[in-house]
C-alpha cells in the first residue's frame, strides 16, 4: 500500500503540534506501508517563506517531497481578511480569499497531486485549515483521509470546510470532543471517523536525579511543558501561582519548560529553564510532583499524554473541553475553572501522595490503552484496511466533496460571522470515549 | 486538606472535583463563582463611572430651582385687556372704562386666575420631579457602590482570616525552629526539662528554661558583637556563664566551620551565606528546613 502524507511543514526540527504529530504517523506507518510525505519549502508557519530547498529529500528514512510556496503571508491582508470572515456578515467568495491569504498557497503541490493521484492508495491529509489541505482533498477526493486537528477557534465555523468534512473517505480524530465539534458543524455523521490522537516517544526510564542534579533543583515542583504564550494559558497560570505562593505556604515551585513569548514574571518560586534536550524533559517531568496544563485551546495535549505515560498527575485547565474529557476520562488529572479550584487542586496534588501516584497509575494505564503506538497504528491500519476493502467490493464512497456554488452565489454576503456558528457548537467535555471502538 | 475524603485505591476524578468545589462554596459563603463576582462588580462599576451618565451639574441645578419658580398670579389688566400688538392694546385701554360698564369682568378675572395657579401648581410638580430623579440616581449608585463595598469586605475577611492562619503558622514554625536550635540533637546536650519535650511543648518548666537559654544565648551574642564581630563567644563571658567556649550553645552555620555540602547545594536565591542562624529540621530535607523557604510564604 502506498500512503501520502500531506501536510503544511515537515521537517526533524519542526516541533509544530500537527507538523510533528505527521512526522510520527509517517514514521510508524512507514513500518506497514511504502509513505512518502508531500509538503511545502516553508519552515515558518508565520511567514510560510520557502526556506527548504524544493525537490526530494530524506528525513529519518522516509521519501519527502517538498514544493514551493507561491506567496509568502502577508500578515496585514490576512488580518483584514479574518477580521471579515470570523466578525461580519460574508461571502464565500471572502472565505476563499481568506484561505488564499493565509496559506501556504502551493499550486504545485495540488498540480502534483492531480496528476499523480494513481500512484498513490491513499493521502492522508493534516490541519484542515490551510490552503493544501482544502485544495488537496478536492482534487483527490476518493482517496483522502482527514487528520484535523481542529480547535474550537473561528476558522472552524467558516462554511467552505462543511463540505470537506462530508467528503473525506475517513477522518482520523483526536479527541471525541473535536468529533463533537465537527459533527456538529458539518453534519457528517456518515463518513467514518474515528479518534486516534497519537502516541509519544517516552523513554523507558527517565531519570528524576539527573535532572535534579543537572538544574540543581532540590524542592517538590509543579511542571509546565510548552510555549510560554499567552494563547496557552500562561498569563493566567502566571498570576494563579503567584497567589498560590503568597497564600500558602510550602516549597512546590513552578518550573517552566519552554520558549518564553510571554515575560516571566521573577518570582523566587518560579523557575524558568528554557528550551530543552527531550531527555532533560521527560527527567523534568518524571521529576515533578504534577504537570500544569493552563491552555484554553487544545485538539489533543500531547505533553499531557506524556505526563500520563511516566505517571505522573495533570492539573488541566477545565475551561478547554480537550483537556477536561481528557482527565475525565482518564481520571488521571483534576482541572480548574478559576484561581480557588486551582489553589485548591493544587494543594490536594501536593499534599495527598496516595491519590498523585493514583492518579498518575491511572494516567499510565490511560495511555498504555488508547496511546501507545502499537494502539494508534492497529487504529490507522484498521480504517485502512476497511477502505481498501470498500473499494474492492466497488462499495467505495463514489461521492466526492460537494462544488462551489456558482459564480453569483459565491459573491452573496449570506453566511454569519464564522465566530457567531462556533459559538453554537456543541459544548463541553465527553466523559466517557469510545475511543477503543472501530470506526463507524 | 483532611476535608477532602478520597479513597485513593478508587480514583474518581469528578467525584474529587465535586468535593473540591463544594468546600470552596462552604469557604465562600455565596454560590458565586469567581466569574460572577467579577462580572457583577466590573458592570456596575462601569455603569456608575460611565462619564455620560454622571451630573456633574448636579449643585448647579439645585441652586438653579428656585429661581425658576414662576408667579401663579396674573395681572388681570395685562393679561385680559393686552395684546401683543401696541395699537390694539391702546384702543383695549381706551374703551376699557366702557367694557367694564357692559361687562363684569371679575369672574372672568377669577377664572383666569384659577387657572394660572394651577398651571403654576402643574409645573412646580414638574420641577420637584426632577429632583426626584435625581435622588433616584444618588440612592441607585449609592446602593451599587455599597453592593461592592460588601463584596470586598468579604474579600477582605477572608483575605484577614487566611493572613492570620498564615501569622499563627509562622508563629508556630518559629517556635519550632528556637527549640531546634536550642535543643539539636548532638550538638549540645539539651536540659533535661526539654528532652523530647519537644519544640511545642507549652509546659511551664521547659518555657522557663527556654526563655533563660534564649536570654543567655542574646548575651552572648551581644558578646560577639562587641568583639568585632569574631567568631565565639567572649572568653569573659564563656568563663563566667560556665560553659565551654564555642561547643556550648546552639549550632549556629557558620560557626560550626564549613558549610555542608547540602547547603552549598542550595539553589535558593536568598540563601544567606553569612553566619545567620539557619538550623534545619531534624528529619527534613535540605529544602524542608527554612533555608527553603522563600520570604513572605
Amino acid at each position: 500500500m502506498k500512503l501520502a502524507i500531506v501536510v503544511q511543514r515537515y521537517g526533524p526540527d519542526i516541533n509544530g503540534g500537527a507538523e510533528l504529530h505527521a512526522r510520527y504517523v509517517a514514521e510508524h506507518l512507514a513500518r506497514h506501508a511504502d509513505v512518502c510525505v508531500l509538503t511545502t519549502c516553508a519552515r515558518d508557519y508565520v511567514t510560510w517563506r520557502n526556506e527548504l530547498p524544493a525537490g526530494t529529500d530524506r528525513v529519518n528514512g522516509i521519501q519527502v517531497s517538498r514544493f514551493p510556496v507561491a506567496r509568502p503571508r502577508s500578515p496585514h491582508a490576512f488580518a483584514r481578511h479574518s477580521d471579515r470572515v470570523f466578525e461580519q456578515r460574508h461571502s464565500v467568495a471572502d472565505e476563499l480569499a481568506w484561505l488564499d491569504a493565509e496559506g501556504p498557497a502551493t499550486p504545485a503541490l495540488v498540480r502534483h497531486l492531480k496528476a499523480r493521484q494513481h500512484e498513490y492508495d491513499y493521502f492522508i491529509f493534516f490541519s484542515y485549515r490551510y490552503y493544501h489541505a482544502y485544495h488537496g482533498m478536492r482534487v483527490v477526493a476518493p482517496k483522502a483521509l482527514l487528520v484535523p486537528t481542529a480547535e474550537r477557534d473561528p476558522a472552524i465555523g467558516l462554511s467552505i470546510f462543511q463540505p470537506v468534512f462530508r467528503g473525506a473517505r475517513a477522518i482520523m480524530y483526536n479527541s471525541p470532543e473535536e468529533r463533537a465539534m465537527i459533527r456538529g458543524v458539518a453534519a457528517n455523521q456518515g463518513v467514518p471517523g474515528v479518534v486516534v490522537g497519537i502516541g509519544s516517544e517516552v523513554p523507558d526510564r527517565p531519570s528524576p536525579e539527573r535532572f535534579r542534579r543537572k538544574f540543581r533543583m532540590r524542592s517538590r515542583f509543579a511542571i509546565y511543558v510548552g510555549r510560554l504564550d499567552e494563547n496557552k494559558g500562561c498569563r493566567e497560570l502566571f498570576e494563579f501561582f503567584q497567589r498560590y505562593a503568597a497564600r500558602t505556604p510550602g516549597d512546590l515551585r513552578l518550573v517552566l519548560l519552554g520558549t518564553a513569548i510571554l515575560p516571566v514574571p521573577v518570582h523566587a518560586r518560579i523557575r524558568h529553564l528554557g528550551f530543552v534536550s527531550d531527555q532533560d524533559k521527560f527527567d523534568a517531568m518524571a521529576a515533578a510532583d504534577v504537570l500544569i496544563m493552563p491552555s484554553f485551546y487544545e485538539s489533543l495535549s500531547m505533553v499531557a499524554l506524556e505526563a500520563w505515560a511516566l505517571g505522573r498527575p495533570v492539573l488541566a485547565n477545565g475551561r478547554c473541553d480537550v483537556l477536561r474529557g481528557q482527565c475525565l476520562r482518564s481520571n488521571a488529572g483534576l482541572y480548574y475553572e478559576n484561581y480557588d479550584e486551582f489553589a485548591a487542586a493544587l494543594l490536594l496534588l501536593g499534599e495527598d501522595r496516595d491519590l498523585a501516584a493514583a492518579l498518575g497509575a491511572n494516567g499510565r494505564e490511560f495511555f498504555c490503552r488508547h496511546y501507545s503506538w502499537p494502539v494508534i497504528e492497529r487504529k490507522y491500519l484498521d480504517v485502512l484496511r476497511q477502505l481498501r476493502e470498500e473499494d474492492a467490493a466497488g462499495a467505495g464512497r463514489e461521492v466526492g466533496i460537494e462544488p462551489l456554488p456558482g459564480w453569483f452565489a459565491r459573491r452573496r454576503s449570506r453566511l454569519p460571522a464564522s465566530r457567531e456558528v462556533m459559538e453554537s457548537l456543541p459544548r463541553g467535555a465527553v466523559a466517557s470515549g469510545d475511543q477503543g471502538r472501530r470506526p463507524e | 486538606m483532611a476535608d477532602f475524603n478520597i479513597r485513593s485505591d478508587s480514583v474518581n476524578v469528578e467525584e474529587i472535583m465535586q468535593q473540591i468545589r463544594a468546600r470552596i462554596r462552604e469557604k465562600r459563603g455565596v454560590d458565586y463563582t469567581e466569574q460572577e463576582i467579577r462580572d457583577l462588580a466590573a458592570v456596575k462599576l462601569e455603569k456608575f463611572l460611565d462619564p455620560s451618565k454622571v451630573r456633574s451639574d448636579l449643585l448647579e441645578q439645585y441652586r438653579q430651582l428656585p429661581r425658576e419658580r414662576a408667579n401663579p398670579y396674573l395681572d388681570v389688566d395685562e393679561d385680559l385687556f393686552g395684546s401683543p400688538r401696541p395699537w390694539l392694546r391702546k384702543v383695549r385701554r381706551l374703551l376699557r372704562p366702557l367694557l367694564k360698564l357692559l361687562v363684569n369682568p371679575g369672574p372672568l378675572e377669577r377664572a383666569i386666575r384659577l387657572e394660572s395657579v394651577c398651571h403654576a401648581q402643574w409645573e412646580e410638580e414638574q420641577r420637584q420631579l426632577q429632583p426626584l430623579q435625581l435622588f433616584y440616581e444618588l440612592i441607585h449608585n449609592m446602593v451599587v457602590e455599597t453592593t461592592r463595598l460588601a463584596i470586598e469586605v468579604k474579600n477582605l475577611k477572608m483575605r484577614v482570616e487566611s493572613l492570620s492562619s498564615r501569622l499563627d503558622f509562622d508563629e508556630r514554625r518559629a517556635r519550632a525552629l528556637e527549640g531546634t536550635v536550642q535543643y539539636r540533637p548532638g550538638a549540645t546536650p539539651a536540659p533535661a526539662g526539654a528532652e523530647g519535650t519537644g519544640p511545642r511543648d507549652e509546659e511551664g518548666g521547659a518555657e522557663a528554661e527556654s526563655a533563660v537559654s534564649r536570654s543567655r544565648r542574646r548575651r552572648r551574642r551581644r558578646g560577639r558583637r562587641g568583639q568585632g564581630g569574631t567568631t565565639g563567644p567572649a572568653p569573659a563571658q564563656a568563663a563566667g556563664s560556665g560553659e565551654s567556649g564555642a561547643h556550648a550553645g546552639p549550632r549556629i552555620e557558620g560557626e560550626a566551620g564549613p558549610a555542608t555540602p547540602e547547603a552549598n547545594r542550595d539553589e535558593r536565591p536568598g540563601a544567606s551565606p553569612e553566619g545567620e542562624t539557619q538550623p534545619r529540621e531534624a528529619g527534613h530535607g535540605p529544602d524542608t528546613g527554612p533555608g527553603s523557604q522563600e520570604p513572605g510564604t
